[in-house]
């Protein structure tokens, strides 16, 4: 999933500033996944904000409303009413949510109120971990089902850098060191020999350094 | 805080910390508002509660919860501990300040203590002053 964090009420509020109506539209998927943008947070975030414009003097109107998904056209449908109400629309989805919005609506500002940070899992309650930059070119068929190009601080495709210890990466001893957990799991699989095949340097063309990407699937357009 | 403005405090507990509020006395000071809102435990406080009751003109929201370790939901205590403290971030954040928000670990059915929290909140609201949100 799509991990982001909201941002701090201070930025928030400077964004918001120049408008008087404003509608606060959550996505009921990633980002409530992670806490950032879901029912609850458009809540907390609504009451927090009238809380510190009445504090400041200030008039606004503040609307909440949560869909199931900001980054598809039929669930943004359900918000044109709402978002026709206001002067401008706080997405709290990620960045490809509020993009969505705003090429849907193209009349109403539709203004960011979360970091987008990156695709990952949530490994404990309340712990979320990146785990897959999208390089387009997925070879974790080798790698035992651990990414290096994403956990590895190095990006090393061809075994460990040396200089981890007790598990850990020498670049963050907070951070698993990824060639170790790889070893480790193929050792577990019975697959040690993956690590005799040569990976070579990666073609970044694939991945956002190639410029933005599409997925195009001519079976599914009408 | 002015002796004619009227201290409303907002007061969430654990049914199992405190059956009935309102049975405790308060000597000396019943020159305040109190509402109550009863939960069947307090893991179920809610950050939007919490800043719903600001909203709705409370001047200070205290949570009173079972002492750690005796919380008959294992750990909803220690959760509303944690919310406590994120939502008192919050309050900071927009201004209202924090200490407008507190928690108090209380044995089940010790009204007195219930009563000397209360009577300190007042006492930390002559300093915090009326919720400048209203
Ligand atoms: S808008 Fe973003 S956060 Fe919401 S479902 Fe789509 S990808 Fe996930
Ligand atoms: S190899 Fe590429 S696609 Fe596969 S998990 Fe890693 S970054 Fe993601």
């Amino acid at each position: 999933m799509i991990v982001g964090e909201q941002k701090p009420i201070s930025e928030i509020k400077e964004i918001i500033a120049p408008y008087k109506k404003i509608l606060i539209l959550g996505c009921g998927t990633c980002v409530k996944t992670c806490f950032a943008g879901g029912e609850d947070e458009v809540a907390v975030l609504a009451s927090a904000l009238r809380l510190a414009c009445k504090k400041d003097g200030k008039e606004i109107e503040i609307e909440e409303f949560t869909i199931e998904r900001q980054c598809e056209d039929e669930f943004i449908q359900e918000s044109a009413p709402a978002i026709s109400r206001n002067d401008g629309v706080l997405s709290l989805a990620c960045g490809a949510g509020v993009q969505a919005l705003a090429r849907r609506f193209a009349k109403s500002p539709v203004l960011p109120g979360v970091n987008t940070t990156f695709i990952g899992v949530l490994e404990k309650q309340g712990v979320f971990t990146e785990e897959c930059s999208g390089c387009g070119n997925c070879r974790l068929d080798i790698f035992g089902g651990i990414c290096p190009v994403t956990r590895c601080a190095k990006k090393l495709l061809n075994g460990p850098c040396g200089g981890s210890q007790n598990g850990k990466c020498e670049v963050n001893p907070e951070t698993d060191c990824a060639w170790q957990m790889i070893i480790e799991r193929l050792g577990i699989l019975g697959q040690m020999d993956n690590l005799r095949i040569y990976v070579p340097p990666k073609n970044w063309q694939t991945s956002l350094s190639g410029g933005p990407r599409k997925l195009v699937r001519e079976d599914h357009m009408i | 805080m002015n002796d004619d403005l009227k201290p409303k405090i907002t007061l969430f507990h654990c049914i199992n910390t405190v059956s009935e509020i309102g049975g405790f006395s308060l000597t000396g000071r019943d020159n305040f508002e109190l509402h109550t809102v009863k939960l069947p435990c307090s893991s179920m406080v809610k950050d939007v509660f919490l800043l719903r009751a600001f909203e709705a003109g409370s001047d200070a929201v205290v949570v009173l919860v079972c002492p750690e370790g005796q919380c008959r939901y294992v750990e909803g205590n220690i959760r509303a501990k944690k919310r406590v403290a994120w939502v008192r971030n919050l309050l900071d954040e927009i201004g209202l300040d924090g200490r407008r928000l507190s928690l108090s670990n209380i044995s089940a059915g010790d009204n007195g203590a219930a009563s000397q929290i209360i009577q300190n909140v007042l006492k930390d609201l002559e300093d915090l002053g009326p919720n400048p949100a209203v």
